[in-house]
């Protein structure tokens, strides 16, 4: 069972890296164009959570990276945000945290304050407690 | 912060906090790691029966930096009065608390918390004073001494 999941990994590794890096042409188009919010909406839809693969993951936290640091409204940012992607958005926002870059954290932070206005104490308590889909 | 009581699962009527040995992945979470700057950092780590809050405290130059580390030092020694402090911080940080379910039974959450950020507020305040009366002492000092030249 374990060797059928490697094998899957592989194939899907390749696949799913070139997805992201499709997503990332979208998002820097979409960055161009002044719409820092869909931009963020597009990196965090295709987040492959099942994954154990580390490239898949920092390759995916890349273009989310670039797609947190452009928003400046956040207001707008929750009004159009599905809820379901609170829970991957705050997992990112830890992701963040934690690099230790000023200005990335600065970001996060502000980002993180409203989230959990919107969404919660239990949103931080899924980022804790979800062992399977980490990010 | 939800603690509750968990014996050991390898060895009979032992009682370890699953923080500290991290020997099952069922027991514990994903640990937090909270960055304000490069400087400062905060690292929360959980379990079923234990959390683990480590943090880095800023230190601007070589002074702060000696101060910091013998004022800690000072007060890990005295960890059995602070009951949730941990004698040694992990590696990479200044300090750690160690939080128990046996300290939750004992003493209310909130006020655990509120001791925790008290605690840290009392720290800076101290170094700060420290690194001024250091360097005023200097000064006096060196005045005092220089006197003699003039």
């Amino acid at each position: 069972m374990a060797g059928v999941d490697d094998f899957v990994e592989a194939d899907n590794a390749e696949a799913i890296i070139s997805r992201i890096e499709h997503k990332s042409r979208k998002i820097e188009s979409l960055l161009k164009q002044g719409r820092p919010v869909e931009s963020l909406k597009t990196a965090l839809e295709g987040s492959p959570p099942n994954t154990r693969d580390e490239r898949c993951k920092s390759a995916n936290w890349i273009v989310v990276h670039r797609a947190i640091m452009a928003i400046k409204d956040f207001d707008a940012l929750f009004s159009s945000l599905d809820p379901e992607y609170y829970d991957i958005l705050m997992k990112y926002l830890y992701r963040g945290l934690s690099t230790g870059d000023r200005p990335t954290c600065d970001q996060c932070l502000r980002i993180h304050e409203r989230l959990t206005e919107r969404a919660g104490l239990g949103c931080i308590l899924r980022t804790l407690a979800d062992t399977v889909n980490t990010v | 912060m939800c603690l509750q009581n968990f014996p050991c699962q390898e060895v009979e009527r032992h009682n370890k906090p699953e923080v500290e040995l991290k020997t099952s992945s069922e027991l514990i979470l994903n640990p937090i790691l909270i960055c304000r700057n490069e400087a400062e950092k905060c690292l929360i780590e959980t379990s079923i029966n234990s959390l683990r809050i480590s943090l880095k405290v800023r230190q601007a130059d070589e002074l702060e930096n000696i101060l910091t580390k013998k004022f800690l030092r000072f007060l890990s020694m005295r960890a059995e009065a602070f009951q949730v402090l941990r004698r040694k911080p992990v590696p990479g940080y200044d300090i750690s608390f160690l939080i128990t379910n046996y300290h939750c039974e004992d003493m209310q959450k909130s006020k655990l918390i509120d001791f925790i950020v008290q605690f840290m507020e009392d720290i800076d305040k101290e170094i700060s004073e420290l690194k001024m009366s250091v360097n005023t002492r200097g000064r006096l000092v060196a005045a005092e001494f220089l006197k003699q030249f003039i």
